[in-house]
C-alpha cells in the first residue's frame, strides 16, 4: 500500500475535482432552469478556452484583459444560442431536446478543429512560476488558483439564489414556469440568463484547463464527464453537482492507483465512472441526492 | 408521433383480416413488389460506387430501422446503438472464425447473440426513464467500447479481426454486385418483419408503452416486459445491420463505433421520422449520401474564392461532421416529424390537387 | 426536386471521372489530416504529396504522369480499409499505395499480397518486416509491405543498447528501470514485446506498462506513478501530440526519467510546443541531416518544398523529408519496373530488390542507405539517435528558435542494430 503516491492521487483528483464540480454546477444550472439537457457543455469549455488562447496569442493582449473579454463574448453566445436555437425547441419531447444539444456538440468541435487546426496549442504563460508546492505535491499554480475560484463560484452561486432578486426568479422559474409568469418574472429572460451563466462559467473552467495542459479538442470530454457527477448528485441539485464532480475526480484518481497496483489494465482511469455511474443507476435510479418523479395517474 | 394518411375514396374493408394487412392498398402492394423487383437488376447498370452506397444503405437502414422500433414505437432512448452494431459484426467475425460455422449461419446466430445482450442491457433500463436512460446507455457504449478493445480472444483488441466473405456453396460472394444481393435479401426480409410485428398485439403494445405507460400497464400490457423485448428487438436488427457490415468490409475493428456512430443512428431515425418503418430507410439514406454531397459541394467550390478563404479543401473531414450536426438541428427545428411526415403531406397534396385541404 | 437534380449531377461527375483516366499510373495516398495522429501526419503527408507532384514535374515515371488520389481517412482503419476496397480492383486500381497507420496497415497486409499492390507506408511496426512469414515470433507474410527507415522495434532497440551504456556511463548502480508507455493501441503496441524482451536481455528491470491515450489530456496521474515506480528509462510510444502533454505533466510532478520517444513522438514543433520539458528527450531520426542542413540532397528537399510553398519561408520538420525519400523509393522502383516488364505490382516490388545500400537520385546524405531484400524487408538497422535540446521561452516561431539556438536537435549516437534473424518480423 504506497500510501504517499495515493496522497498525491487523492489531492490531484479534489483539484481536477473542483473543476468537474464547476462544469456540472453550470450543467445542473440549465437543467434547473429550462430542463433542457446540454450534451454541448464540454463545447462550451472549448469554446471559451479557444477564444481566450485567440485573443491572448493573435492579439498579444494580457491575461487580465483577455479573460474578461472572453466571458462577456460566452455571455453573449450563451443567449444568442438560447433565442436561435432552443426557443424553437420548447414544449419538444426530451428526445428531440437531447438530439439538438448533441449536434450542437458535434457542430461546435468540428468548428473549432476547422478554426483553429488539430493539435494542442499552449497558452502564453500567465503566472511568474508556473508551480507551487501543496502539500508536498507540485501542483501548477493555475491548478490552485482554478481551486479558489471554484469555491468562490460556489459561494457566489449560494449567495445569488438565496439572495438575489435574479436568482431568486430563476428558482421560482424552475420550481413552476406558470406561476413565475403569473407573477411577471419574465420566463425567456429567465432561460436566457440561465444559458448565460452557464456559459461563461464554464469558460472560466476552459480556460484554466487550457492554461494547464494546451487547448485542444480533449476538453470536449468534460462534457461527457459531467454525467456521471450529476447522477452521483442528483440532476436537480447544485450541491449535489459539485459533491458528484469532487466525487468523480477522487474516483478517477483511485481507480488509477488500485489499476497500476494491482490490476494493471491500464485505463481504468477513464472508465471507471462510466461503471459507477451504472452501479449507482442500478440500485438508485434518481442518483443519489436526486428528488424521486412522483407520477400521479 | 404517428400521423393520419387520408384513406382514398371505396376503400373500405369488411374482415379484421383485411384491416390488419402489410400495405394498406392494392396499389402500393405491387409499387413495393415493382422496386424490390427494380432492385435486383440495378447491379447490372450501377458502377462500384452506387452499388457500395446502396449496401451501406441497406445494412445501416435495418440497424436504423431497429433503433426505430426502440426509441420511435416504445419511447425509449438509446445513445448506445453503434455498441450492439459493433457487436454483431463482432459477434459474426467470432463464430466464423473461431468456431468455423459458415457465415450465412453465423449472421442470425450473430443477431441472436446480440439479442442477448440486448436483454442484458434492457432488463436494468426498464427501470429508467428519460434523461437517466439516456446517461446510462451512453455509458453503455463506452463501457462496450473497453470491452471490444480489450477482449482479445473476442474482438482481437486493438488491433481488430479479419472476417471472411459470405460463402455459399463455394462461390463467394465478396464483390460489391453479388454482396448487393445477400443485404437485399435481408433487408426486405428484416422491413417485412418488422412491419409484421406493428401490426401484431406486440407492436400494438410496445406503440401503448410509449403513448401513456400508465394507462398501458392501468390495461394489463406489462412495463417490464415490452421494454426489455423492445431493446432486444432492436439489439438483434443492430446485430444483423452488424454482421452484415463486417463480411462486407471483412475487418472488424473497435475504432469504427464511436459515439459519433451512435449519434448517427439517432439521426437517421430523426430525419426520417421517429415511428415511421418507411422512414428508417429515407432517413439513413440521407445520412450515406449526406458526405458524398459534401465532398461533391467541396470538389465543385474548390479553387473559387470561397475555398481560398475558408479552406475548404483541408476541412472536409470537418465539413463532413459538421454537416451531421447541422442537419440534425435544421430537421429537429423545422421539420421534427421527419423525411416520412414531409412524404406523406406530398402525397396528400397531389392527391387532393388541385384543392388544397 | 433539388436533391434529385444533385444526386444526378453526382452521378455523371463520377462516370465522367472514371472516363477520363488516360496513360496515367495510379498512385492511392492515405493521409492522417484530421484524427488522432494528424499531427505528424500532415507533414509527413504534405511531403509525400509534394514530392510525388515534384516528380510528375520531372517528367513523372519515363514520361508518364503519376495520377495520386490523396485520401484522409481519419485514423480511422475501417476508412481506411473501405477506401482501399475501391483501390484494389477493377478500373480504379491502384500501381501502388503510400500508406500511414499501423492499425489499417497491419490490417490490409493480406489483401496486398492477394491483389498485388505495394504498400508504402508510415507505420514501421516491425511485423511488417517479414515477407516470407519465416520469422520465429509467427508474423505474417507481408511481402509486398515496404517502409523506409528503421522499424519501430529497432529504433527501440537501439535506444535501449545506447541506455545501457549510458547507465554505466552516468555511474549508475544496481539494475536500471525500463517502462513502456503508450495507448492501447497497435501502432504504440508494436514494438512493445520486442523492447521489453531486449531490456530483459540487457539487465533492465521492466515495470508494468503504463497507458496514456493519443490524444493530448490531462496524465497528471500517470505521471505520478511514474515518479513512485522510480522509472529511469521510459518509451513514449505516442505520437508528439499526445506525448507533449506526459513530458509537460511529468515535468510539472518532478518525475526525473530519461524519456526515449519513437521517431513520431519528437520534432522540432513538438519541441516548440512542450517547451523546456522536452528537454533531453532522446529519439531516432530516419534522415541523415534535417531541414537547414547543408547537403546536395537538402538543396533537392527545398526545390519539393516550393511545391506547396512558393515563398520557401516554411519549416519543415523531420517528417516531411521522410515523407520524400518514401515516395522517391517508390518512383525509383517504378523505373525499374518500366525496364522490366512494365508497371505492374509484382514488377514494382522486383524494383525494391534492384539496389544494395540504396540512395535515390538528388537525396544523398538526406535519405539513409537502404537495402530491401525478398526475406528482409528491414530496409535499415543503423538507427540515428538525436536529442532534443530546448532552453528557455519557445513563445517565437520554429525557425527563429533553431536559429537562435534555442531548439537544438543534437546527434548524440549512431547504433548498428544487429540484424539478428530472431528478430525478423517482430
Amino acid at each position: 500500500m504506497d500510501t504517499g503516491l495515493l496522497l498525491q492521487l487523492l489531492i490531484n483528483g479534489l483539484i481536477v475535482g473542483a473543476l468537474y464540480g464547476v462544469v456540472a454546477m453550470s450543467f445542473v444550472l440549465i437543467y434547473k432552469a429550462s430542463r433542457i439537457v446540454n450534451f454541448a457543455q464540454g463545447e462550451f469549455l472549448l469554446i471559451g478556452a479557444w477564444t481566450c488562447w485567440w485573443l491572448l496569442t493573435s492579439w498579444q493582449l494580457p491575461f487580465w484583459i483577455g479573460f474578461p473579454i472572453t466571458l462577456v463574448f460566452m455571455l453573449i453566445f450563451g443567449i444568442v444560442l438560447q433565442i436561435v436555437v432552443l426557443r424553437p425547441m420548447i414544449g419538444e419531447p426530451i428526445i428531440s431536446v437531447i438530439m439538438v444539444t448533441i449536434g450542437l456538440s458535434i457542430v461546435f468541435q468540428a468548428l473549432m478543429k476547422w478554426m483553429f487546426g488539430v493539435f494542442a496549442k499552449p497558452f502564453p504563460p500567465i503566472f511568474a512560476s508556473p508551480t507551487m508546492n501543496v502539500f508536498g505535491l507540485d501542483v501548477q499554480t493555475v491548478y490552485v488558483v482554478s481551486l479558489v475560484i471554484s469555491l468562490l463560484i460556489m459561494a457566489g452561486f449560494g449567495w445569488f439564489f438565496k439572495y438575489s432578486r435574479m436568482g431568486l426568479a430563476m428558482r421560482a422559474t424552475a420550481f413552476d414556469q406558470q406561476v413565475a409568469q403569473s407573477l411577471g418574472i419574465s420566463v425567456r429572460q429567465m432561460f436566457a440568463m440561465s444559458w448565460a451563466i452557464s456559459a461563461m462559467v464554464s469558460a472560466v473552467a476552459g480556460v484554466v484547463v487550457g492554461v494547464v495542459n494546451g487547448v485542444s479538442s480533449a476538453l470536449s470530454f468534460f462534457g461527457i464527464k459531467v454525467f456521471p457527477a450529476v447522477i452521483l448528485g442528483g440532476l436537480d441539485s447544485i450541491v449535489g453537482a459539485v459533491l458528484g464532480g469532487l466525487i468523480v475526480g477522487l474516483l478517477e484518481n483511485v481507480a488509477h492507483y488500485v489499476d497500476s497496483q494491482w490490476l494493471n489494465w491500464g485505463n481504468m482511469y477513464e472508465i471507471a465512472p462510466f461503471y459507477v455511474l451504472i452501479v449507482i443507476l442500478m440500485i438508485k435510479p434518481y442518483g443519489l441526492f436526486g428528488t424521486k418523479d412522483i407520477e400521479r395517474v | 408521433m404517428a400521423t393520419t394518411t387520408i384513406i382514398p375514396c371505396g376503400d373500405f374493408k369488411t374482415t379484421y383480416a383485411a384491416d390488419t394487412t402489410i400495405f394498406p392498398t392494392v396499389t402500393s402492394r405491387n409499387v413495393a413488389i415493382a422496386s424490390v423487383l427494380l432492385l435486383l437488376v440495378l447491379p447490372a447498370f450501377l458502377d462500384r460506387f452506387w452499388l457500395n452506397q446502396l449496401i451501406q444503405i441497406g445494412y445501416l437502414g435495418i440497424a436504423a430501422l431497429g433503433l426505430n422500433i426502440l426509441v420511435g414505437f416504445t419511447g425509449q432512448i438509446s445513445i448506445g446503438h453503434a455498441a450492439f452494431f459493433g457487436f454483431g459484426a463482432f459477434a459474426s467475425a467470432w463464430l466464423n472464425n473461431r468456431w468455423g460455422i459458415p457465415v450465412w449461419a453465423a449472421i442470425p446466430l450473430a443477431g441472436l447473440m446480440t439479442t442477448a445482450v440486448g436483454m442484458i442491457f434492457g432488463v436494468p433500463a426498464a427501470r429508467l426513464k428519460g434523461l437517466y436512460l439516456a446517461i446510462a446507455t451512453l455509458a453503455a457504449q463506452y463501457i462496450l467500447q473497453d470491452f471490444f478493445a480489450r477482449a482479445d480472444w473476442f474482438t482481437g483488441g486493438v488491433a481488430g479481426t479479419i472476417a471472411m466473405p459470405l460463402e455459399i456453396f463455394g462461390f463467394a460472394f465478396d464483390t460489391d454486385a453479388s454482396y448487393f444481393y445477400v443485404v437485399l435479401f435481408y433487408t426486405v426480409i428484416m422491413y417485412v418483419l418488422a412491419t409484421n410485428l406493428m401490426r401484431s398485439r406486440d407492436g400494438r403494445a410496445l406503440v401503448a408503452v410509449r403513448d401513456h405507460y400508465l394507462s398501458a400497464e392501468i390495461m394489463g400490457i406489462n412495463l417490464t416486459k415490452y421494454r426489455t423485448m423492445a431493446f432486444g428487438i432492436s439489439a438483434f436488427y443492430a446485430g444483423i445491420g452488424g454482421a452484415l457490415y463486417a463480411h462486407y468490409l471483412q475487418f472488424v475493428s473497435v475504432e469504427g463505433f464511436t459515439i459519433l456512430f451512435s449519434i448517427q443512428f439517432l439521426g437517421m431515425i430523426i430525419i426520417g421520422g421517429l415511428g415511421s418503418i418507411m422512414g428508417s430507410l429515407m432517413g439513413t439514406a440521407f445520412m450515406v449520401l449526406l458526405p458524398e454531397l459534401m465532398q461533391w459541394i467541396t470538389l465543385s467550390l474548390s479553387g473559387t474564392a470561397i475555398d481560398q478563404a475558408l479552406n475548404l479543401r483541408e476541412a472536409i473531414a470537418f465539413l463532413r461532421e459538421m454537416a451531421i450536426g447541422i442537419v440534425i438541428i435544421l430537421f429537429l427545428v423545422f421539420e421534427p416529424d421527419g423525411l416520412a411526415h414531409r412524404w406523406k403531406q406530398i402525397k396528400a397534396y397531389w392527391k387532393l390537387y388541385p384543392f388544397s385541404h | 426536386m433539388l436533391k434529385t437534380a444533385l444526386l444526378a449531377t453526382v452521378a455523371v461527375l463520377t462516370i465522367s471521372g472514371g472516363a477520363m483516366a488516360q496513360q496515367t499510373i495510379r498512385v492511392g495516398h492515405l493521409a492522417d489530416q484530421s484524427g488522432a495522429t494528424s499531427d505528424v501526419g500532415v507533414p509527413f503527408g504534405q511531403g509525400v504529396a509534394d514530392a510525388l507532384a515534384y516528380l510528375n514535374k520531372q517528367g513523372g515515371v519515363n514520361g508518364v504522369q503519376m495520377a495520386v488520389e490523396t485520401v484522409d481517412y481519419g485514423y480511422q482503419a475501417p476508412r481506411a480499409i473501405s477506401q482501399y476496397k475501391s483501390w484494389s480492383a477493377g478500373a480504379g486500381k491502384v500501381a501502388a499505395i503510400q500508406g500511414w497507420g499501423t492499425a489499417d496497415t497491419e490490417a490490409l497486409t493480406g489483401f496486398v499480397s492477394k491483389d498485388e499492390i505495394p504498400y508504402y507506408s508510415g507505420s514501421y511496426s516491425g511485423h511488417l518486416t517479414d515477407p516470407a512469414g519465416k520469422g520465429t515470433h509467427g508474423s505474417k507474410p507481408s511481402p509486398y509491405n515496404f517502409f523506409y527507415g528503421p522499424s519501430y522495434s529497432d529504433a527501440l532497440r537501439a535506444m535501449l543498447l545506447w541506455a545501457a551504456d549510458d547507465w554505466k556511463a552516468k555511474g549508475g548502480s544496481g539494475k536500471p528501470k525500463y517502462v513502456h508507455m503508450g495507448a492501447n493501441h497497435p501502432y504504440p503496441n508494436a514494438p512493445k514485446e520486442a523492447g521489453e524482451a531486449l531490456a530483459k536481455e540487457l539487465g533492465f528491470e521492466v515495470l508494468p506498462a503504463v497507458q496514456f491515450a493519443l490524444t493530448p489530456g490531462d496524465y497528471t496521474a500517470q505521471c505520478l506513478t511514474l515518479k513512485q515506480s522510480g522509472a529511469n528509462y521510459a518509451y513514449l510510444g505516442n505520437t508528439a501530440g499526445s506525448n507533449i502533454s506526459v513530458l509537460k505533466a511529468c515535468q510539472t510532478v518532478g518525475a526525473s526519467v530519461q524519456f526515449l520517444g519513437n521517431v513520431w513522438g519528437m520534432d522540432e514543433n513538438a519541441a516548440k510546443a512542450a517547451g523546456t520539458a522536452a528537454n533531453g528527450v532522446v529519439f531516432p531520426v530516419r534522415t541523415a541531416s534535417i531541414w537547414g542542413g547543408d547537403t546536395p540532397g537538402m538543396k533537392t528537399v527545398k526545390e519539393i518544398s516550393k511545391i506547396s510553398d512558393a515563398a520557401g519561408t516554411a519549416y519543415r520538420p523531420v517528417h516531411y523529408v521522410a515523407g520524400i525519400c518514401s515516395a522517391f523509393y517508390m518512383k525509383e522502383a517504378m523505373d525499374w519496373a518500366v525496364k522490366n516488364g512494365g508497371v505492374t505490382g509484382p514488377n514494382i516490388r522486383k524494383g525494391m530488390y534492384q539496389k544494395k545500400d540504396w540512395v535515390p537520385a538528388g537525396l544523398d546524405s538526406v535519405c539513409v542507405p537502404s537495402t530491401w531484400t525478398d526475406a528482409d524487408h528491414r530496409a535499415t538497422t543503423q538507427v540515428n539517435l538525436y536529442r532534443a535540446q530546448v532552453k528557455g521561452d519557445t513563445g517565437a516561431s520554429v525557425e527563429e528558435l533553431v536559429k537562435s539556438g534555442a531548439i537544438k536537435l543534437e546527434k548524440i549516437a549512431t547504433v548498428d542494430v544487429p540484424r539478428k534473424p530472431e528478430w525478423l518480423g517482430w
